[in-house]
């Protein structure tokens, strides 16, 4: 007989790494056509990196994402970065852009102010042009800015900057300290059938809310997500991989290591639940490695609503589950009286 | 040496290898056709995916004498050097791909999926993606790009089911 069952599995998650230093850099120069490029060590693996780094700095300098031409993990020519890892890109390289983007956009602005006959500190750079806060209507576009700073001021609109999270170290007495800069939190809820007869998992349904601080590009953070839970599912219910005694692996490929196919996923509904975070750029955190944290907890503690049993080890396989099944009826009939 | 002739996307290219010589490697190596990955090499993630007379075979499971004189579709046959084709306009619309190394084999394995002309389920869509391994999406995104592509080519629309009752009456 199939069984329904429901679980849910939280988490929290750091974003950076452990007290240790893990700086990033970035250069932003605004060219005279009213473009930027922006350098950065920091590298795409797919996940989108690129595309909301290049969104932190558009926003920052007023233009289209478009308009930013991202230049990315060149050694030899861009900034320092400790790379793709520990969740850390949109926060710790988001961060170090936006200074970059800053620093830039304050030569803009320090040019532009005797040209509309105000300070610098009353413009904002917003739709592509350098205008005078409350009065939209006096504005120069930033391209004409940019050549105006160029080539008559002699000051290129280049802004270089970097980011280093703020941790204090543990104290080897007590503890206590702040080892990451910030966090990020997430619930998954997980519904599942199991078979009593095979010990059979099929995860049917999941539900996840992530706190990513602000969502910068919500597509990529379902696609985050979306992927995190599938690694979870795996995680959960099929990857292992298995050593004999002289640790040769004993399933060194993908017809013995089984990961999950579109047969094995789930419907996912994603609810990215924003929190601004003061501390990072346009108040977003991270959402790459917690996506895989609450899956395989969530799935286990579904398994139990739906058969009574707890499944300690991972992977929570269909011959654990028959076995840990079968044990709690063993359980069961010793608990009956004894024969009279 | 055998010497294989394919019509690969339209057009005939003629190359002389060893027998054992797999589609995928003469794909890749003698014809320079490099869309279709090397993944796993035993035909267990899909990443090779190719049309052999329009149905989708991992390449690295057959030989390049078998496939002689037929019609080979391969990723580079898709998009013209001005637009993409639907399937891959679909993926990238929804942002169906991450790192992207599934993403020829799904791509192949969807349009040899639409091409068969029949009303598609989302389940036979995730039976026909199965054989191709993803590991940075979920593969959910891949679904509604499909699911997206789909519906663009044929104008007709996948039903939408609960899932959450579809699977225990199954």
């Amino acid at each position: 007989m199939r069984h329904r069952g429901k679980g849910v599995g939280c988490m929290w998650y750091p974003i950076g790494f452990t007290v240790l230093a893990n700086p990033s850099a970035a250069t932003v120069k605004i060219n005279e056509d009213g473009t930027a490029t922006l350098l950065t060590g920091t590298v795409e693996t797919g996940q989108g990196s690129l595309t909301v780094l290049g969104q932190i700095a558009a926003e920052e300098l007023g233009i289209s994402t478009d308009d930013v031409h991202v230049v990315s993990a060149d050694t030899d020519t861009t900034p320092m970065d400790t790379g793709a890892i520990a969740s850390r890109t949109t926060y710790v390289t988001g961060n170090a852009i936006k200074l970059a983007a800053e620093n830039a956009k304050q030569i803009l602005f320090e040019v532009a102010a005797p040209m509309l006959d105000v300070r610098p500190d009353q413009l904002e750079a917003v739709d592509r042009k350098i205008q005078v806060q409350y009065f939209p209507q006096r504005c120069l576009p930033i391209a004409d800015v940019a050549l105006q700073a160029q080539f008559v001021m002699g000051r290129p609109p280049i802004g270089s900057a970097s980011y280093n999270p703020p941790t204090v170290a543990m104290d080897s007495e007590t503890g206590q300290g702040k080892p990451f800069s910030t966090y990020v939190y997430a619930t998954q809820c997980a519904e599942v059938e199991v078979d009593d007869e095979t010990g059979q998992v099929d995860v049917i349904y999941m539900s996840a809310a992530h706190d990513c601080g602000t969502a910068i590009n919500p597509m990529l953070v379902e696609g985050q997500i979306e992927g995190g839970i599938s690694m979870g599912i795996g995680f959960a219910l099929q990857e292992e991989m298995l050593f004999d005694d002289n640790g040769q692996q004993l399933n060194p490929n993908l017809t013995n290591y089984i990961m999950p196919t579109s047969l094995d996923m789930p419907e996912i509904d994603v609810d990215i639940v924003e929190n601004f975070d003061p501390t990072g750029p346009f108040g977003a955190k991270g959402v790459g490695e917690p996506t895989a944290v609450p899956t395989a907890a969530a799935i286990c503690n579904a398994i139990h609503d739906a058969v009574g049993v707890r499944i300690t080890s991972l992977p929570a396989t269909a011959e654990k589950v028959l076995k840990a099944i079968k044990a709690r009826d063993g359980g069961e009939q010793k608990a009956l009286p004894a024969a009279e | 040496m055998t010497d294989v002739t394919l019509t690969v996307n339209g057009e005939e290219r003629t190359a002389s290898v060893p027998p054992e010589t797999t589609l995928l490697k003469m794909l890749r190596e003698d014809l320079n056709l490099t869309g279709a990955k090397l993944g796993c090499d035993v035909g267990d993630c899909g990443a090779c995916t190719v049309l052999v007379d329009g149905i989708a075979v991992n390449a690295c499971l057959m030989l390049a004498g078998q496939a002689d004189g037929k019609k080979i579709e391969t990723i580079e046959g898709l998009s013209t050097l001005e637009e993409y084709h639907p399937i891959q306009k679909a993926f990238e619309e929804v942002a169906a791909l991450q790192c992207g190394f599934c993403g020829p084999g799904m791509i192949m394995s969807t349009k040899a999926l639409i091409d068969q002309g029949e009303d598609l389920s989302k389940q036979e869509i995730k039976d026909a993606l199965s054989g191709n391994l993803c590991r940075c999406t979920g593969y959910t995104k891949i679904i509604d790009g499909v699911i997206d592509a789909y519906e663009d080519i044929t104008g007709k629309k996948v039903p939408e089911t609960n899932p959450r009752e579809a699977q225990s009456a199954a």
